[in-house]
């Protein structure tokens, strides 16, 4: 069903920079470019931490010391590909039995330029019940959006 | 501040955030909000207030009663959040790649 795009978050950008500078800042550097005002944690986020290979876990850091979960690496091939759990649910908890699929695409264009094509899938599965629930009388306004998206 | 960035902005608070996850389980009036929040209520307005502009909730008036709920059922909240993430966090990596790749060429043209 087309629908199913709704449930995606696509975003695709073009990016001056080799493919191999672009798949490690985004991958080894992530702390730099992560918005501070993004995290799951009691209190401010010091770090974003990643620790990029297969399995890696994904967490913040925070003031206090503490470390909040994220998710983990899904799959790491340089310079073409990066996939991430994303396992923090509709609640803005951490859920260890979640999974929704962040991946990254870095397609060389030619010299020095990169098309970088990111996904958030499985979107619907962050509200567990509920969101299944308020796909009933939701569906309306899901049809509208999905008809700017189609036109747009 | 961009619109854009505003409403993401709304939910990096963590008030604002138990005050959403409240939201999203049912439509609720000022005073039920407050209720068990560690904020005064003119402060919970005050919150209410950014969601609102963020597009996040909406208020419905009954009477003399205003009522606050979600805007949208909770995943395309959610997903209208994360989008909003996504734009701002692309943004902030498309910088840093393009400024490391310009350090890497410099350096390259300097030796």
């Amino acid at each position: 069903m087309e629908t199913i795009n709704l449930i995606t978050i696509k975003k695709e950008l073009s990016v001056k920079a080799s493919q191999q500078t672009a798949f490690e800042v985004f991958t080894k550097k992530m702390d730099l470019w992560w918005p501070r005002t993004h995290h799951v944690g009691t209190c401010p986020m010091t770090e974003l931490a990643l620790d990029a290979k297969p399995g890696g876990r994904w967490y913040s850091k925070h003031e206090d010391g503490s470390e909040v979960d994220i998710g983990y690496v899904l799959t790491y091939n340089p310079y073409e590909l990066f996939t991430l759990a994303w396992q923090i649910n509709g609640d803005f908890k951490y859920d260890p039995n979640l999974i929704t699929e962040v991946e990254v695409q870095f397609i060389a264009e030619g010299a020095g330029s990169t098309k970088v094509i990111m996904q958030h899938k499985d979107l619907q599965k962050l509200g567990g019940t509920k969101a299944v629930e308020s796909m009933d009388n939701g569906w309306g306004q899901i049809m509208e959006l999905y008809k700017k998206q189609a036109e747009s | 501040m961009s619109a854009s960035s505003k409403a993401f902005n709304a939910l990096g608070d963590p008030t604002r955030r138990a005050i959403f996850e409240k939201l999203r389980e049912r439509p609720l009036a000022v005073v039920d909000i407050a209720e068990g929040l560690p904020v005064s209520r003119p402060a919970v307005s005050q919150h209410l207030k950014v969601l609102k502009e963020a597009k996040l909730i909406n208020i419905k008036t009954y009477g003399t009663k205003n009522i606050y709920e979600v805007n949208r059922e909770g995943i395309l909240a959610m997903r209208n959040y994360l989008d909003k993430f996504w734009d701002q966090a692309l943004e902030n990596f498309k910088a840093l790649a393009e400024k490391a790749e310009k350090e890497k060429n410099d350096h390259q043209k300097n030796k």
